[in-house]
C-alpha cells in the first residue's frame, strides 16, 4: 500500500444511516425478508411457543430469586407481593402461549398425524397422514422439520451475508476471516450441524415425536389412543397409560424395540422405556430441558468469567489476587457433591419447580463453573492488557468499564467461546450423571432428562432391550463431541496459528 | 525532503510548558520483604518549553519511556512534580485528571500494536471524542474525516481497519488519533522506530509540519541519535534512570561533554570515510536498575573514571584489570545460591566460585601488579570462594573506589547556554573529561 494521499471526492460521507441505505438498494433485503418471511409464517406459533415457554421459565426464576432474596433481607410481606405479581404475569404468558400454540403449523403433528390405527389385520391406515404408515408419516415429518430448521438456519446466516454484501459500510472487518476459516473448518462445520441438530429437537420437540410429552409421559391416563385389536378383530379404545403398560421394554419376551410397532399400532422409533413409555418422545422433552439448563448454566459462567477475568487482568495486582482466591476456593469444593447437597437442602423448595428443578441445576453449574473459564480467559485477557492500545485509551482518559469492552473483549470473546462450547459438554455428563443416579437428584421425574433413561435401562444392556440405555448414551455423546468439535472449529477459525492442535490447547471440557 | 539538512528550528516562546521537578519512578519495593525497588527513573530534573521539541535519547532500560509515560499520567510517580501549565499532574484525579488528559496525548512506538484491529480507523480516531462527549456525533465524524486528511490519510479509509494499513499508515493513524482532542503536548515514544527508514522521513516530515500547523510541544522518545539531531531543539540523554547530560541540541553533538554521551555519540556511523573518530567501546552491559551503583550510575563502565588518589601511579593495563574484575564479581553477586549451595558454604565445602582464580589468572597474567593491588585482589578472591561475593564487592569498593563510586555527582552547567552535564569530571579539581578520554583513545 502507498502511503501518498490523493483526494477522493467521490466519497460521500459516512453520516448515511443503515435505513438511509437500505432505502437506497432496498432490493436484496426486500427479498430476503420476503423468504424469512415465508418461513416464519409456516411456523410462526412454534416459534412464538418456544420463546415464550423460556420466558415463563425466566420471569419464574428471575422474579423468585428476588422474592426469596427480599423476603430474607426486608420483609415476608414483600415476598407475598411479589409472588402475587408473579402469579400474574405467568398466567397472562401462559394465555398467550396457548393461543400461540393454538396457531396452525405447516410442519405440526395435525398437518401431519402419524398416530393412527389399522382398519384390518394387515389393513389400511386411518386417521394418519394420507393413510400413510405411521413410521412413514412420523418420518416425513421429522425429514420436513429439519429440512425446515436447516433452511431456516441458512436463510438467518444469507441474511448476514446479504447485510455485508450490500449494506455493510466497511467492505471487510477481521470478523469475515474469522466466518469464511469457520466455513473452511470441516469438523467444526460439522460441529456446528450437530448442534443445530440438537437445537432443532430442543426448539421442535413437541411436534418431533411420535407423540407429545404430555399425553405419553406426563398424564397418560388423561388420553386415549385407538388401535385395531386382533382379538376383537375391530377398533378399540384404550387409555395411553393401558396401553402404555402393555408394552413395556424388560428384556427378552417383552420388548418393543427401535422402528417398531406395538400391539397398540403405536410406532415407536427408538422403541420403549422399562415402563412402555415412547424412548423418542422422551429423549426430544430431554433435549428441551438439557439444553435450557445448558444454556443458562454455560451463560451465567461465561458472563462471569468474562467479566472476572477482564477487571483481574485490567487492575491485576490485588484484585487478581482476589478473584484467584474465590476462584480456586469454588474449584476445591467437589461440583457433584456440591450439586447432591444443595439438592437436597432445597428438597420441597419452590425453586426446584422451576424448569422442573433444572433451574436451580442451572445456576449452580453457572455459580460453580466460572473459575475455569475465567482461568482460560485471563491468560489472553493478560495479553491483551499489554497492548498498547490499551495504554491509549487511558492515555486519552477512556473509562476502565469502556476499555474493558472495546479493547478487551473481542480479543477474549473468542476464547470464551472455545472454552464454553468445550465446557458445555461437560455440563451434559454432569447433569446426565446426577439424572442418573436419580434419588431426587438432577431433573424431578416424570420430566424427561437422558441420564435417567440410561438409567432405567442399565439392567437391560445384554437384553434385547438395549436401546433403552444405548440411544440416550450415544446421543449425549454425539452432543458432546459436536459442542467440542465446534469448540475446536472456532479456536482454529480465531486463531488459525494454533491449527491442528497441538493436543495441548483442547485441554477443556471434561466431566463433573 | 528539502529540509532533511536544515534542521527547522522552531520558534520556541520561551515559556515553560512541562517542569519536572526531582522525579522518581520506581517500581515494586514496597511491602517488608519485597526486594528493593527498580529505580526506572531516578530523580530527573527538566523544562520542556512551550513550541519546542524536546528529546529524550539513551539506550533500552535506561527509563526514557517510563519517563514518557510518567508525563502523561500513564504511570503514578513515586516522588517529585510534574507541573504542567502551573498545574501538578501528578497530584490530579478523577474528572480533573480526564480533563487534563486531553491536553497531553501520546504516539506509540509499534504501531502494529497501538491500535485495536477490531475497531476501524474512523471509530479508532474518534474514540478520544467520544469519550470527551466532544459536540454532537456528526461534528465529530467530521471531524475524524478532517483529521484523516490532515495526517495524509483519505475520508474513504474511515471504515477500513487497520490490518489493510502499512506500517507508516498506521502509524499516521495513531498520530491522527493523537491529535483528536486538540492536545498542546504530545509523547512521541519512538514514533518511527519500527518503520522503514524511507517511511520514517515522511513521518518526521508529518510530525514537523503538525507541530507548525498546530503549536504543538513534543517530547520525543528515541535511541536514533541521528534523528532526534534532526527534530529536537534541545535534547537530554538518559543513563539507568538519570539525565546525563541536557542542553541545545545542535551544541550538544558538537561538543559533548559528559563521558557517557561522547561514547554514545562516537557510535554514530558517519558516512565519510576520511574522518576517523575514535570509537569508545564501553565494557560491560549497564547494571541493574534495581541495584545501581552507589556513586554516579555510569561508574562502572564509565572510561572516564576517576581514579582515587593512593593508586595514582598503577599502570592503566593493570588498572582496567581491576575494573574489569570488580564487574565480574559484581555479576556474581546477583546469582543467588541453590539450597545445597548454601548448606556447603555453612559447612566451609563452598566450590561453586573456585573458578574466579582462573579469571584473575586471565586478567592478570602479563601485567606488572603492585603489590599493594596483589594484595587486596587476593583478599577478594578469598571471599569470593568462600561464597562472598558481595563482601568481595564492598571490599574492592571500599579499596579501590574513588569518587566516582562513592558519591553521586552533581549536575554541572557545561556552557554559556545553560548546558548541563552530570559527571565529577567537570568540579575543577579533577581533569577534564575530553582530556582524558583522547588519552584512552590514543592508549587504546
Amino acid at each position: 500500500m502507498s502511503d501518498t494521499n490523493t483526494p477522493n471526492d467521490s466519497y460521500d460521507g459516512d453520516q448515511s444511516s443503515l435505513t438511509s441505505r437500505l432505502a437506497a438498494n432496498p432490493r436484496p433485503a426486500l427479498r430476503w425478508a420476503a423468504v424469512a418471511a415465508v418461513l416464519l409464517v409456516l411456523e410462526f406459533g412454534a416459534f412464538i411457543g418456544g420463546t415464550l415457554t423460556v420466558l415463563h421459565a425466566l420471569v419464574l426464576g428471575v422474579t423468585g430469586l428476588i422474592a426469596a432474596m427480599l423476603g430474607l433481607t426486608i420483609s415476608k410481606g414483600i415476598e407475598t407481593s411479589i409472588n402475587e405479581v408473579q402469579a400474574s404475569i405467568l398466567s397472562q404468558i401462559d394465555s398467550v402461549r396457548s393461543t400461540a400454540e393454538g396457531i396452525p403449523t405447516l410442519l405440526s403433528r395435525e398437518t401431519i398425524p402419524n398416530q393412527g390405527h389399522r382398519l384390518g389385520p394387515d389393513g389400511p391406515w386411518a386417521e394418519t397422514f394420507m393413510g400413510l404408515e405411521p413410521r412413514l408419516a412420523w418420518l416425513l415429518r421429522v425429514t420436513l422439520i429439519v429440512v425446515y430448521a436447516f433452511v431456516v438456519a441458512y436463510w438467518l446466516f444469507r441474511g448476514w451475508d446479504i447485510f455485508r454484501i450490500y449494506y455493510r459500510q466497511a467492505d471487510w472487518t477481521p470478523t469475515d476471516d474469522i466466518i469464511n476459516r469457520l466455513r473452511s473448518h470441516r469438523w467444526g462445520v460439522f460441529g456446528v450441524l450437530i448442534i443445530l441438530l440438537f437445537l432443532t429437537m430442543a426448539l421442535f420437540g413437541p411436534a418431533l415425536g411420535p407423540t407429545t410429552v404430555e399425553a405419553n409421559i406426563q398424564s397418560p391416563y388423561g388420553h386415549y389412543v385407538e388401535y385395531y385389536s386382533n382379538e376383537t378383530g375391530q377398533v378399540e379404545n384404550v387409555t395411553v397409560g393401558n396401553a402404555n403398560f402393555n408394552s413395556k421394554s424388560k428384556g427378552a419376551g417383552t420388548n418393543v424395540g427401535p422402528m417398531s410397532y406395538d400391539s397398540f399400532d403405536r410406532f415407536h422409533p427408538f422403541g420403549t422405556l422399562t415402563n412402555g413409555r415412547d424412548l423418542f418422545t422422551f429423549m426430544m422433552g430431554g433435549a428441551r430441558t438439557t439444553i435450557t439448563v445448558v444454556g443458562i448454566a454455560i451463560g451465567m459462567s461465561a458472563g462471569i468469567a468474562a467479566a472476572l477475568g477482564m477487571i483481574s487482568a485490567f487492575y491485576s495486582g490485588t484484585v487478581d489476587l482476589g478473584v484467584l482466591t474465590v476462584a480456586d476456593g469454588i474449584t476445591s469444593v467437589p461440583q457433584l457433591l456440591l450439586l447432591i447437597m444443595v439438592s437436597a437442602v432445597f428438597a420441597g423448595h419452590w425453586i426446584t419447580n422451576v424448569l422442573n428443578g433444572g433451574f436451580l441445576l442451572a445456576i449452580l453449574f453457572g455459580l460453580t463453573g466460572w473459575p475455569g473459564l475465567w482461568r482460560a480467559v485471563r491468560g489472553p485477557a493478560l495479553q491483551v492488557a499489554q497492548e498498547e492500545w490499551v495504554d491509549a485509551a487511558e492515555s486519552f482518559g477512556q473509562r476502565p468499564a469502556l476499555i474493558m469492552w472495546k479493547h478487551m473483549f473481542p480479543y477474549v470473546v473468542g476464547y470464551l467461546l472455545v472454552y464454553a462450547s468445550m465446557s458445555a459438554g461437560g455440563i451434559i455428563i454432569a447433569m446426565s450423571a446426577l439424572s442418573f443416579l436419580g434419588n431426587g437428584l438432577g431433573v424431578t421425574a416424570p420430566t424427561p432428562a437422558w441420564g435417567r433413561a440410561i438409567d432405567l435401562g442399565q439392567n437391560y444392556v445384554s437384553t434385547p432391550s438395549w436401546h433403552i440405555s444405548l440411544i440416550p448414551g450415544l446421543m449425549i455423546v454425539a452432543l458432546v463431541t459436536g459442542a467440542n468439535a465446534l469448540g475446536d472449529g472456532l479456536r482454529d477459525a480465531i486463531d488459525p496459528e494454533t491449527e491442528s492442535g497441538s493436543g495441548e490447547q483442547t485441554a477443556a471440557g471434561g466431566g463433573a | 525532503m528539502s529540509n532533511a539538512i536544515e534542521r527547522k528550528q522552531t520558534a520556541a516562546s520561551g515559556e515553560t510548558l512541562v517542569d519536572v521537578q526531582d522525579l522518581k519512578k520506581y517500581y515494586g519495593g514496597n511491602g517488608f520483604f519485597a526486594p528493593p525497588p527498580v529505580k526506572a527513573v531516578d530523580t530527573v530534573n527538566f523544562e520542556i518549553k512551550r513550541g519546542e521539541t524536546f528529546g529524550l535519547v539513551g539506550e533500552s532500560g535506561s527509563g526514557k519511556s517510563t519517563l514518557g509515560r510518567t508525563l502523561v499520567r500513564l504511570e503514578q510517580a513515586t516522588d517529585g512534580s510534574v507541573s504542567f501549565d502551573g498545574t501538578d499532574i501528578t497530584e490530579l484525579s478523577g474528572s480533573e485528571l480526564k480533563k487534563w488528559r486531553s491536553n497531553a496525548q501520546m504516539v506509540f512506538q509499534d504501531p502494529e500494536s497501538s491500535l485495536n484491529d477490531r475497531m476501524t480507523v474512523g471509530e479508532i480516531i474518534r474514540e478520544p471524542l467520544d469519550a470527551h462527549g466532544w459536540k454532537t456525533k456528526s461534528e465529530r465524524r467530521e471531524r475524524v474525516t478532517e483529521l484523516l486528511s490532515e495526517v495524509g490519510l483519505r475520508e474513504e479509509h474511515y471504515f477500513r481497519y487497520p490490518h489493510q494499513f502499512s506500517g507508516g499508515q498506521r502509524q499516521r493513524i495513531g498520530i491522527a488519533r493523537a491529535l483528536a482532542l486538540e492536545p498542546e503536548f504530545i509523547v512521541l515514544d519512538e514514533p518511527v522506530s519500527a518503520l522503514d527508514v524511507s517511511v520514517q522521513a515522511k513521518i518526521i516530515t508529518l510530525l514537523e509540519d503538525l507541530q507548525e500547523e498546530f503549536d504543538l510541544t513534543y517530547l520525543f522518545i528515541a535511541h536514533d541519535l541521528s534523528v532526534v539531531r534532526h527534530i529536537c531543539d534541545r535534547v537530554a540523554v538518559m543513563y539507568l534512570g538519570k539525565i546525563m547530560e541536557i542542553g541545545d541540541t545542535e551544541e550538544l553533538y558538537e561538543d559533548p561533554q559528559n563521558p557517557y554521551t561522547q561514547a554514545l555519540l562516537s557510535a554514530i556511523p558517519r558516512p565519510d570515510p576520511t574522518v576517523t573518530i575514535d570509537r569508545i567501546t564501553l565494557p560491560g552491559t549497564p547494571p541493574s536498575p534495581r541495584d545501581p551503583p552507589q556513586g554516579c550510575q555510569f561508574s562502572t563502565r564509565c572510561p572516564a573514571k576517576i581514579r582515587p588518589e593512593a593508586y595514582a601511579d598503577v599502570p592503566d593495563e593493570t588498572w582496567d584489570a581491576v575494573e574489569q574484575l570488580r564487574e565480574v564479581i559484581r555479576e556474581r553477586s546477583r546469582m543467588s545460591l541453590s539450597a545445597t549451595d548454601q548448606m556447603r558454604k555453612r559447612l566451609g565445602r563452598f566450590s561453586r566460585f573456585d573458578d574466579i582464580d582462573e579469571t584473575v589468572e586471565d586478567l592478570f597474567e602479563e601485567l606488572s601488579v603492585p603489590q599493594a593491588v596483589q594484595d587486596h585482589v587476593q583478599h577478594a578472591v578469598e571471599l569470593v570462594k568462600d561464597g562472598e561475593p558481595e563482601e568481595a564487592r564492598t571490599y574492592l569498593r571500599d579499596e579501590f573506589g574513588g569518587v566516582c563510586d562513592t558519591t553521586r555527582p552533581d549536575h554541572h552547567q557545561v556552557s554559556a547556554s545553560g548546558r548541563e552535564s552530570y559527571c565529577h569530571r567537570h568540579d575543577a579539581e579533577y581533569d577534564d573529561v575530553t582530556a582524558v578520554l583522547s588519552k584512552y583513545s590514543d592508549g587504546a
